[in-house]
Parts: C-alpha cells; sequence; structure tokens
C-alpha cells in the first residue's frame, strides 16, 4: 500500500473504533457509577422488560450448559404468550457465552448491563460468577443456579432454588441423608462413606455431608476428599479398597460420591466390579442424556441420583406445563430433557412471580420491595420463599434411581427441615 | 502385593497413553526442533472425529479408528508441518513454543466449530458437550475379566496392552530396519550433516510429523472411553506425558516410550500408597505434575540454560539513536488520547474494557522482563498474579489500606517468583517452560487450596481504593490512573533496559560465559530479572482484580497464563509498549469479533491460534514488524541498490543481508579466468560474495574445480575457506555471484539439491554420524549390501566393528568412515574441509592416500586446508585465499614459498 492510503486506512479505522465504542451511548446513565437515584427503570418500558442471560456454553472441558437458555426461553415464551406481566412482554436478549472463563463472565455482565441496558439477568448458570459484585452493585437482579458463594448474601442475586452453598451459622440441606435413609429403610445403625475430589472445594463438601449425615443418624465409616481433581484416574482399585474395608473391614451400606460423572463412572464400575452390593448414590447424574450411552447406563444402573426439584418422571401439572413449554421452545420438537433446562425455566420463573407481585410500577426498587417476603408452594422446586433463600437452599429434594435404562423416582419430591450447619 | 500388581497392571494403561504421545513428541521435536504443545489437541481432534464418525455417522469402530489413525491424523501433522513447523524450525525457541499454544486452542475450536457447521447443514453429527462413557474401538460397555482375587483387567484396558505393544514393535521396525527410520535417526543426531548427503530435512519433518501425529490420533482414539471429550484433560494429558519425552531427552524414542510405560505405572503407585499425604489439600491431585517437575531437574542435560538466547537474534532496531519524540511520540500521544477519551467519547461499557485492557496490560509487561529481556519463557505468570491478589485481598479483608496491601502482595509475588526461579534457573528453553507450566500446576492444585489463602470459592473482595478526591470506583478515573501507571512502568522498564544493569540482563541473555568473565553474576542476573518479572506480574494482578473488585483461586490459572504468553509475543514482546498494545486488544477484540464478525465463539479462538501462524514470518511480533518492515521499505525505496546477484537468487536473496556497499569485481589476477572453458569444470565458483547477518566474508571468489582434479584452498584462519566450502555445498545461499555444477548454473539450489547432483561436503570435524553405527553409517550413503560389503573387504578395520556406534571410533578412523563409502561410488565433486584436522601425520597420510584414489576415480575435489605442508603433495592446483579474496591461483608447481608466506600474512594481493 502507498502510505497516504496507509495512513488514511489507519485513520479511517480509529475513526471506526471510536464510533464503535461511542455507538452504544444512547440515553447516558449515570456511567460506572452507582446510580443513586431512588427509582431505576433500567430496561423497563410501558409494555416491555429487557432480560439477558449468561450461561456456560462452549468450553474446553467438553461441559456445557446450553440448554439453560432454552428453559428461559421457554419460560419467557409462555409469559409473553400469556400477555406478559402487567401488560409489559418479557424481550429475553438470550444467554452470552461465558466460556466458564472468569474474565468473559464479567464482560457478558458488564455488556449486558452497561451496552444492552437490561432490567436484570436471568438465567446465569456458570462455574464461575465473577460478574456477580457488578451486578450487585449496579442493583441488577440476577437469578441462576445457586451453586456459588454469590447467590448467597447479595441483595439483587437469587438462586432459583435458594442458595446452595452452606455457610456456617446457616443452614443444611437434609434431602440427601434423609431420602436416603428412607430408602435403607431408617438411616440408625447403617453406615455410609462419603468420598469427593481432592481440593479445597471436596474437602468443604465432605464436611457438610459428614454433618448431614451424621445428624440424620448414619454412622460415616469413610470421609475423604482423596480423589485426583483434575484428571479422571485410570485406576480405582485404592479408592475402592479403602471404602470396601471401611465399615470395621466390611462395606458401608451406602458409599456418596461428591463428583462429576467422569469420576462416578469410573468409581461406581469398579466398586460393582468388585461385587460391591449396596446402595450407591451421587448428586449430579441426573442427565436423560446419559442413557444414550451403553456404558454409562451399564455404569450408572441401580445408583440413586439426588435432584433438588420434582424429577421429570413425576407427573404433576405443573410438569406437564414444563414439558410443554420446552417442546414449543424448541420448535415442536421433543428434546431429551434435563436439569440445565430446568436451571433456566425455574430461574425465569423466579424472576417472572416477582415482577408479577411487584405490580404495575416497575423499578428495581419495586422489584426488590416484592422480593422481601415473597413466598409461593408447590412448585417445581418446592416451596419458595424470600429472603430465605438469599442465605438457604429451599430445602426440598427427591432421588431417583437409573434402572434398566431409565429413571424411576425412588423417593418423591418433598421438602425436609434444614438442620444447623457448625 | 495384589494392590501392587493392579497398581501396575493399571497404571500401564495411562502410561500406555503417556507413551504414545510422548514418542510423538520426541518424534516431531527431532524433526523440528519445537516441543509441540498441541500434540493433546490434536489428539483431542482426533478423539473428537473418532466419535463423530462412530457415534454420529454410525461408522463400525474399528474402520473409523483405522480412518482416523492412517488417514486424519497423518493428513493433519503433513499440512501444519508445511504450513506451520517447518518455518517455525528457523525462528526462536519463544515463537515455537507460542505458535503450538496457538495451535492447542485453535484446534479443538477448530474441531468444535466443524461439528456445529455440519451439524446446521444438518449432517447426522452429535453434539460434543456432556458426553461421558463413550465407546472406544472395544465393546461399549467394556467386558471385564477377573484374573484373580482383586485383579480384574477390562477389554478398553486389554486393547490399550495391545495395540501400544503393537505400536512399540512397528516403530522399533521402521526405526531400525527401514532407511526412513535411518534417515530420521541420522537427521536427529546431525540434521545439517543429512541435508549435505542429500536428503531432504524438510520431507524428514513432514515424515515425523505424520507419524507423531498417527500417534497422537492413536492415544486419541484409545484415550476416548478414559478422557471423554475434554480438551482440557487431553492437554493436561500431554502435559505429565511431556515427562516421558525428558526422560528420553528429547531423542529417544525407546527411551521415552519406556518411560511413559514406568510413568502411568509410577503416578498409579504414588496416588495408591500417598494416604501420608492426606492432609495436604490437592497433593494426589498434583502427583503428575511433581513427578514432572522433578523429572525435568534431574533428567535435564545442562546443555543450554536459562536466558541464553543464540537463536534469537534482536530485530534491527530502525530508531536506535532517534529523538525522544520520534522513539515514544507515538506512544504518549496514544496514552493523552486515550485518557482524554475516556471522559469524552467512549461510554461506560467501553471504558470499563478499556480499563480491563490496560490492568491485563501491567501483568502482559511482566513477560517484556522476564522473556523480552531475559530470554525466558515463563508460562508461570498466572500464578504470581494470583498469589499477589489473593495476598492483598486477606490483607484488606483484615483492614489494609489498598496501597499497602498492594505493596505487600508484590512482594509476595516477587517472592513466589524467586521460589519458582531457585530450581528451574538451570533449565533452559522449553525445559524452563515445562518447569514452570508445572509448578504453575502445583500451585492451582496445592498453594491455592489453603482455604485460609483461598477463603473458599467466595475468594476476597478487593474494593476499588479511593485516593483523596479520586475514587477510582469510576471506570474512566480508574482508567486514566491506569494508563498513567501503565506509562510509568513503561518508562522504568525501558530505564532499566538502558541502565548498567540492563546491559548485564542483555550480556547474560546473549553471551553468559563472556558476561560472567566480565563480572556480571549471572545466576543473580536471572534472579534478579524472574523476581521482577514475578513482582510486576503481582502489581498488575492486584490491579486487576482491584478492577473486578474480587478475586478467587481460580480465576487466573495455568492455563491462563499460557493463553496470555501466547497473546503478548504475538503482539511482540521486546518493548513494554507492545505488551500495552497487547492487552488492550486481548480486551477489545473479542467483543469487536463478537459485535461485528462472528457470533461464533470458536471462530475467535480459531483465529487466536493462527496468529501462531504469523509468529513464523514475524518471530518478533506484529506491533515488532510493522515499524521494521516500513524502515525496510523505506530503505528500499530511498535509493540503495540492491546488490548485484540478488535478482538472480530467488528466494536465497531472502535470507541473506545485502552488502550495500557493494561487490568489488572479481580478482583480476585470477589465474583461471584465461584457462577455464566451462566444458570440463565440475564445479564454479564465479565472483562469489557471501556472509552472515554480520557482514560479508567473501568479496568476489572465482574458482574451479575440474573432474580428476584436486584444488587446493589454503589460507590462514578467518580467510574465508569454510564459507566456501558452506557456499560450494550449498548450505550457505550467496550473496551475489553464481555457482555452477557441471556448467549449469546451481546458484538457487540448497544443499540437498547440490548433494543429489553429486557435490558433497566432508564439513569441517568428522562428517559421520556418531550415534549410528558404521554398518549405518554406510548404509545411508550405500543402500546396497553388496557395496558395503566391498567396502567392508577394503577396510577390515570397519568390517570388525561394524556394530559399533561411529562415535567410539578414533579420530583416523572415523575420517576413514566418512570417505570409504565414497571410494565405492565416487561423487562428482566432494569438498573437504580440513580433512586432516586434528590427526596425527602418518594418519592424515592415509587420508591423503585414499582422497587421490578419489581424484583417480574421477572425482573433482576441493580441499580447504590451512596446513599446506601435506597437501601441497597432492593437490593439482592451488588457490590462496586471504581475506575473502583469491590472492593467488596457479598449478602446484608455480607454488612458490613466498607467495605461499604472503597469502598467509595477508600481504599477497
Amino acid at each position: 500500500m502507498l502510505r497516504p492510503i496507509r495512513t488514511l486506512a489507519a485513520a479511517a479505522a480509529a475513526v471506526a473504533l471510536v464510533s464503535a465504542c461511542n455507538s452504544a451511548s444512547t440515553n447516558g446513565t449515570s456511567p460506572g457509577g452507582t446510580g443513586s437515584a431512588p427509582a431505576t427503570t433500567r430496561g423497563v418500558t410501558a409494555d416491555s422488560v429487557k432480560v439477558g442471560g449468561i450461561v456456560s456454553m462452549t468450553t474446553a472441558g467438553g461441559y456445557s450448559k446450553k440448554d439453560t437458555d432454552l428453559g428461559a426461553k421457554a419460560r419467557y415464551l409462555r409469559a409473553n404468550a400469556e400477555g406478559g406481566v402487567h401488560g409489559r412482554t418479557i424481550e429475553y436478549l438470550g444467554a452470552e457465552d461465558d466460556g466458564q472463563d472468569p474474565a468473559k463472565n464479567m464482560a457478558a455482565a458488564r455488556k449486558l448491563v452497561q451496552q444492552d441496558k437490561v432490567f436484570a439477568v436471568s438465567p446465569m448458570s456458570s462455574v464461575t460468577f465473577s460478574g456477580a459484585d457488578f451486578l450487585e452493585q449496579e442493583k441488577v437482579p440476577t437469578f441462576g443456579w445457586g451453586t456459588l458463594p454469590a447467590f448467597c448474601g447479595p441483595r439483587h442475586i437469587y438462586g432459583f432454588n435458594g442458595c446452595l452453598v452452606p455457610t456456617p451459622g446457616g443452614t443444611l440441606n437434609q434431602t440427601w441423608p434423609e431420602g436416603i435413609g428412607r430408602i435403607l429403610g431408617g438411616a440408625h445403625g447403617k453406615s455410609v462413606a462419603v468420598i469427593a475430589n481432592d481440593s479445597d472445594a471436596g474437602k468443604f463438601g465432605i464436611r457438610t455431608f459428614q454433618q448431614g449425615f451424621t445428624s440424620a443418624g448414619f454412622t460415616v465409616s469413610y470421609a475423604k476428599a482423596s480423589v485426583p481433581g483434575t484428571a479422571v484416574p485410570s485406576d480405582w482399585s485404592a479408592y475402592v479398597k479403602e471404602i470396601l474395608s471401611s465399615n470395621d473391614g466390611k462395606a458401608p451400606d451406602a458409599v456418596v460420591s461428591v463428583m462429576q460423572t467422569p469420576n462416578n463412572i469410573g468409581l461406581f464400575t469398579a466398586l460393582k466390579r468388585s461385587g460391591y452390593k449396596g446402595l450407591l448414590s451421587d448428586p449430579t447424574d441426573y442427565d436423560p442424556g446419559l442413557l444414550a450411552q451403553d456404558a454409562t447406563r451399564q455404569a450408572l444402573d441401580g445408583v440413586h441420583v439426588l435432584l433438588q426439584f420434582q424429577p421429570f418422571e413425576s407427573d404433576t401439572p405443573n410438569m406437564a406445563r414444563f414439558k410443554a413449554d420446552i417442546k414449543a421452545a424448541a420448535g415442536g420438537k421433543d428434546v431429551p430433557l434435563n436439569m440445565h433446562m430446568l436451571t433456566g425455566y425455574m430461574s425465569a420463573d423466579l424472576f417472572l412471580s416477582i415482577v408479577q407481585k411487584a405490580g404495575k410500577d416497575l423499578t428495581v426498587e419495586s422489584f426488590q420491595a416484592a422480593a422481601q417476603g415473597f413466598s409461593d408452594t408447590g412448585t417445581l422446586v418446592g416451596d419458595r420463599a424470600l429472603p430465605k433463600g438469599q442465605k438457604d437452599s429451599f430445602g426440598c429434594g427427591a432421588l431417583v434411581q437409573l434402572k434398566n435404562g431409565a429413571y424411576e423416582v425412588s423417593v418423591p419430591f418433598k421438602c425436609y427441615e434444614p438442620i444447623p450447619f457448625k | 502385593m495384589g494392590d501392587l500388581l493392579v497398581f501396575v497392571l493399571s497404571g500401564l494403561v495411562s502410561g500406555a497413553l503417556y507413551a504414545l504421545l510422548a514418542t510423538g513428541l520426541v518424534l516431531s521435536y527431532s524433526a523440528s526442533g519445537l516441543f509441540n504443545f498441541a500434540h493433546g489437541a490434536t489428539a483431542y481432534l482426533c478423539a473428537l472425529t473418532f466419535y463423530e464418525l462412530h457415534s454420529g455417522l454410525g461408522w463400525p469402530a474399528v474402520p473409523a479408528a483405522l480412518l482416523v489413525v492412517f488417514v486424519l491424523a497423518p493428513g493433519l501433522g503433513w499440512g501444519l508441518d508445511r504450513l506451520m513447523f517447518r518455518r517455525l524450525a528457523h525462528v526462536g525457541e519463544t515463537a515455537q513454543i507460542v505458535a503450538t499454544i496457538g495451535l492447542l486452542v485453535a484446534l479443538p475450536a477448530a474441531g468444535l466449530w466443524a461439528v456445529e457447521l455440519l451439524a446446521d447443514a444438518g449432517a447426522p453429527v452429535k453434539p460434543a458437550e456432556n458426553r461421558f462413557g463413550l465407546p472406544g474401538v472395544g465393546p461399549s460397555p467394556a467386558t471385564s475379566w477377573q484374573l484373580m482375587e482383586g485383579v480384574g483387567i477390562d477389554s478398553d484396558q486389554l486393547i490399550t496392552w495391545v495395540v501400544t505393544a503393537l505400536v512399540a514393535v512397528a516403530l522399533w521396525v521402521l526405526m531400525r530396519h527401514t532407511r526412513i527410520g535411518l534417515q530420521l535417526r541420522a537427521a536427529v543426531d546431525n540434521r545439517s550433516l543429512t541435508e549435505l548427503r542429500g536428503i531432504s530435512a524438510d520431507r524428514l519433518s513432514s515424515v515425523a510429523w505424520m507419524i507423531a501425529s498417527a500417534l497422537a490420533g492413536l492415544a486419541g482414539v484409545l484415550a476416548t472411553p478414559l478422557l471423554g471429550l475434554s480438551a482440557h484433560d487431553f492437554t493436561l494429558f500431554l502435559f505429565v506425558s511431556a515427562t516421558a519425552a525428558v526422560i528420553g531427552r528429547f531423542a529417544s524414542v525407546p527411551l521415552a516410550f519406556a518411560g511413559g510405560l514406568g510413568l502411568g505405572v509410577l503416578q498409579n503407585l504414588v496416588a495408591g500408597y500417598a494416604s501420608f499425604a492426606e492432609s495436604i489439600t490437592g497433593f494426589r491431585t498434583a502427583v503428575p505434575f511433581l513427578i514432572l517437575f522433578g523429572g525435568l531437574l534431574v533428567l535435564t542435560r545442562r546443555a543450554r540454560t536459562a536466558g541464553i538466547a543464540a537463536v534469537d537474534a534482536p530485530p534491527v532496531d530502525h530508531l536506535a539513536g532517534a529523538s525522544w519524540g520520534r522513539r515514544w511520540g507515538v506512544w504518549a500521544a496514544g496514552a493523552g488520547l486515550l485518557c482524554v477519551a475516556f471522559y469524552t467519547v467512549t461510554t461506560p461499557f467501553w471504558s470499563g474494557l478499556l480499563a480491563q485492557g490496560l490492568a491485563v496490560a501491567l501483568v502482559f509487561m511482566s513477560f517484556t522482563v522476564v522473556t523480552g529481556l531475559g530470554a525466558m519463557v515463563s508460562l508461570a505468570q498466572g500464578t504470581f498474579v494470583t498469589g499477589a491478589a489473593l495476598v492483598a485481598g486477606l490483607l484488606m479483608s483484615r483492614g489494609w489500606p489498598f496501597v499497602a496491601a498492594l505493596a505487600v502482595g508484590t512482594c509476595a509475588a516477587a517472592v513466589l517468583g524467586a521460589l519458582v526461579a531457585l530450581p528451574a534457573l538451570r533449565l533452559g528453553g522449553r525445559s524452563l517452560a515445562l518447569a514452570t507450566l508445572a509448578l504453575a500446576f502445583l500451585a492451582d492444585q496445592v498453594l491455592f487450596q489453603l482455604r485460609w489463602l483461598r477463603n473458599g470459592d467466595t475468594g476476597w473482595s478487593v474494593p476499588r481504593p479511593v485516593l483523596g478526591p479520586v475514587d477510582l470506583s469510576d471506570d474512566r478515573a480508574l482508567g486514566v490512573a491506569l494508563v498513567v501507571l501503565v506509562a510509568l512502568v513503561a518508562a522504568g522498564l525501558s530505564a532499566l533496559r538502558g541502565s548498567p544493569s540492563g546491559r548485564a540482563m542483555l550480556a547474560v541473555r546473549s553471551a553468559p560465559a563472556a558476561a560472567a568473565a566480565s563480572g556480571v553474576s549471572v545466576l543473580r542476573t536471572k534472579l534478579l530479572l524472574f523476581t521482577l518479572s514475578a513482582g510486576l506480574a503481582g502489581f498488575g494482578g492486584v490491579l486487576y482484580a482491584s478492577y473486578n473488585t474480587r478475586i478467587t483461586a481460580t480465576d487466573f490459572t495455568a492455563m491462563t497464563g499460557l493463553v496470555w504468553l501466547a497473546v503478548v509475543v504475538a503482539a511482540g514482546v521486546r518493548r513494554p509498549q507492545y505488551a500495552v498494545v497487547a492487552g488492550l486488544v486481548y480486551a477489545v477484540a473479542p467483543r469487536l469479533l463478537s459485535d461485528y464478525v462472528t457470533e461464533s465463539a470458536h471462530l475467535p479462538v480459531i483465529l487466536f491460534g493462527l496468529a501462531g501462524l504469523a509468529l513464523a514470518n514475524d518471530p518478533d511480533g506484529y506491533c515488532a514488524a510493522v515499524p521494521v518492515r516500513r524502515a525496510r521499505r523505506r530503505a528500499a525505496a530511498s535509493g540503495t541498490s540492491p546488490s548485484p546477484g540478488s535478482a538472480s537468487q530467488g528466494v536465497h536473496s531472502r535470507r541473506s543481508t545485502p552488502d550495500p556497499s557493494g561487490v568489488p569485481l572479481p580478482n583480476p589476477r585470477a589465474w583461471h579466468a584465461s584457462h577455464s572453458d566451462g566444458a570440463d569444470a565440475a564445479l564454479e565458483l564465479r565472483g562469489v560474495t557471501a556472509g552472515y547477518d554480520g557482514g560479508l566474508v567473501l568479496h568476489g571468489v572465482d574458482l574451479v574445480v575440474r573432474r580428476g582434479e584436486i584444488l587446493a584452498v589454503l589460507g590462514p584462519n578467518g580467510a574465508g575457506k569454510s564459507t566456501a566450502c558452506r557456499v560450494a555445498a550449498g548450505s550457505l545461499p550467496v550473496a551475489g555471484g553464481e555457482v555452477r555444477i557441471r556448467g549449469r548454473d546451481a546458484t538457487g539450489d540448497g544443499a540437498v539439491r547440490r548433494a543429489r547432483a553429486g557435490v558433497l561436503l566432508a564439513p569441517e570435524g568428522r562428517g559421520i554420524f556418531p550415534s549410528l553405527t558404521i554398518e549405518e553409517n554406510l548404509a545411508l550413503y550405500l543402500p546396497e549390501a553388496a557395496a558395503r560389503a566391498a567396502v567392508y573387504d577394503r577396510f577390515p578395520r570397519l568390517a570388525e566393528r561394524r556394530g559399533v556406534n561411529a562415535g567410539a571410533l578414533s579420530g583416523g578412523e572415523q575420517q576413514m568412515l566418512a570417505l570409504a563409502p565414497l571410494l565405492q561410488r565416487p561423487p562428482e565433486v566432494l569438498i573437504a574441509d580440513e580433512p586432516s584436522l586434528g590427526l596425527a601425520p602418518r594418519v592424515a597420510q592415509e587420508v591423503y592416500a585414499l582422497l587421490t584414489e578419489l581424484r583417480d576415480a574421477g572425482t573433482a575435489l576441493l580441499l580447504v586446508e590451512e596446513k599446506a605442508a601435506g597437501i601441497l603433495g597432492v593437490a593439482d592446483t592451488v588457490a590462496y585465499l586471504s581475506q575473502g579474496r583469491v590472492a593467488w591461483c596457479g598449478p602446484r608447481d608455480e607454488v612458490e614459498a613466498d607467495r605461499l608466506t604472503d597469502a598467509y600474512l595477508g600481504t599477497g594481493t
């Protein structure tokens, strides 16, 4: 290129960049600041409410929650089909992909608020939530899967089934110990082994479940965060051997894994091969997609899986409506259901329920006021109550068992009394 | 005892996969000298393809696996070699590491993107996410057998063992009993010599990459049931198998293979018996990386140590000596504009993005110190960032003010840096990179799992500071503050570079021995660089955390550090301002791409990965490339005429530096000019000028050698004799003039084509492959057994020791070995560079006798010697070379003693 042309091209690029930076600068709310005006109506017009989402869709780890987006869409579609909330339709922008990357999570939160000017973020489902502080500071009501500490405490952030990270001084959800106790015909005199990954999070999990199972009456014979956290072991014999002799040389009545699917497949296969006949349970493997592979179906056969929402197998009207909504949102196709859809759906549902309660005059302030003291019962996640749900789990759950290639409800969905977490 | 057996048996499963991957690493390393960080990504891509073919398109498992391993994977290796690796072989180690890191992220993204596109097009592919318990080649679910009480195996394990054993045998046959294997081993031994023997290193490189990729593909297919479809897990697996490649010292395939198997077993044993470490959270997780780090420390040869970058020649500084305004004007103006923009044009969103870019830029400048100034590749910068930010957050939660927490955090990172550096500094190049990577993983998995330090998943709040009237919680204020900080750090680093310590650092970088001799402590200098860089990374890290207002232990992982390095090096690592550009691009580019180019999450990743390709052309990064290219073009336009020969040289003129001073005319006194008719000249150099980057060595040399003639070239040290040899053999391109073989212009031919045309060079020292046996050395030139038998008849000493490694022979025997096969099949031209060097006079006479015999067989010989005594007895023609010119040339009987003296004293012209 000739020099003058290059200079011109560079200048044009610079202008384009500046105008790109500037293109979204419409009506300016106070930039980066907190905007202390009493009524925050960002994203709200007379006939619409703008909502965005943040979901991990593409990751290097091969784990994706992208169906969360479909679930949310399904719920918003129904709300709009019913005429919206107080005459306002929900303008759902779809979910930003954060790729499980903290930097992208933050960038997605900032984009939704500062560029797209959404009223709320729902759903937000990821393994990282670095945008939490920003959303809280900008007063953005945010709804999602409460597996991260940011769902416990901040005023504008809500877990769709409560805060799932127990905090000392808070409470522990007893669904799992009580449910397993029911299957075994009572907890007393029964022993359980709990195993987790060798990481700080694994250790914390061990600590909570050890307390939960003990106070439900179990003897915890093995509780170790011992499985390497990065690569799945090719050999489980060391763990199996230790577990199977932990109950005074005998096998425990139940083995509970708080690990992810690939680890569970390995562990459960190894336990079965060494002749273990007791109860197996984990909290992650309720995914009908897993049934597509023969290997997973066999490995997980007989396993009781904990879920903190109504199983897809139950036949309540709520569930029937959920299925119909998902089908409609998927363009009339029968898609296999999974928990990510339910996460998205119920995040949207909690948001809509509070908008409904906030009434005609929707501002962040009126929304927050409506959230305080919000409660309802009999939803797909049981009885919801705020602000309790910003500190504790809603405390409801069920167990399903995989049998001959299909999930069956082994302990029906129910809400349990939580215990104090020490 | 049963336990032990089980641990060993099942350890052999992952061991087999390590062995396959490590073998590929060694092969590709020996082919092009680069450590392929993307090897695991290749395996992942193959696993993904296998899964889609088998589960998606419904192919039977075995044909799908065969297609992947024998067609797709080698094809990928071949393509990447042609596009990238072959060219990367000529650039510095940093660019090599970074280019393959780019591939590491680009390949999986490309695979997933392809799946996405195919699905959109209606192909029956299956999504690649959330897939577990995937079928391998065997039955799924795997059949299992109980061998004895507590010891069982399943079909997947059995298949892995059997296939790996078959591969081991096949590799052994390939390397030991085929010609291509022999050539590969020769190339590992001495790459340039293989070229001089007419074996194309490029072709070998292709073959090696194809085999390496096929092995990765095989590992991918076999590992599918174990690892599923996680690119991340495949890459972790690769890092572990790097230990096995280290055991094989990146040169020995059998050692690497055995090392891989042993590694799997060792890892299993440690994990199985590590109950002593139960109280240390993360210890078991970290076992592979402990082994990797330990292996590197124990096994790495002390050949090249950290921070020596002989191949990393710095680019020309076209602004050397320019005024401050020319050097810094653009950057200062940019900074000023940015500050103004914060308060005028940019929206809150873009202010935030730019502030983030500036915070990252502070971290990125730490690479300018450690990699740019120190020539050390550190993959642990993410660790320093996390460490500093966690410490600062911890202190702020105890009520410390921001500035104090920042200072302590920075110091903590510096201390961490020194701790990482102390054991790692004796390593060099890729070993140092791998060691820092291992330490980064160790920090992630053990250090940052400490609850008091990480505070669970909550992490620490790092509120933005309020400095007097300035509240940095406003993104614009933070942005301006960061511009000031970035400018200060950039100025500081530039001052450091120009200071005595900076010069000491550069001295250590390019010539540690000389630096040590000048009183510079090499170790202390490197330690200082590493510590400074870690501290700077920590400083930037605390500010980045305060931009985010929170730090959790998983915000910046070892893998983040890897990607950061790639981003910085792609922009340029030698000047701090390039790091700022890299930071801004890193923050802004993804948003611009997704807003204006594509919605796909994969495409930007692919583009980023392909930036590595650009490094093959501009190893100093795009920031440096722009001004350097412009300066070069300006210089070209301002009327410097190109040197006379360059127009006709085509590709070769690119690598040589044209000499603007012009080329002197050929020596008018050259004897051959009246003599030569060119017809019977086997090799002719006409007016050749040639040299190295530092300047010209030959200033118009004319030489002619005919069939059946010995031309002896004499001259003192530094006269240009070896350069003339290399030019004649084609391993050094000419800057001007012409090289003709049998009257044909061969100026543009490289060493391989010259060798194939019958022009062989016996380089200074011994032209043999020391790690190959005598038999194998002979077989490289004489593939037929009968011809080798004839050589053995003639040289019974070689016959007796045919199975011995050539390196074990005496100097005379080695020279004999180099010449013996030539006698059997005389070449057109033999160029011998000091064939008598280091030999006893009697042995030298034997060598000369062999050379005479070659002449009688019709070979044209060009012999270069420093000592005239022996060679004058055999030469037909003699040329004196002095200061890059032929001072005299004529028949031997016209040689006069005083001419000789003149030539040596350099007074002959």
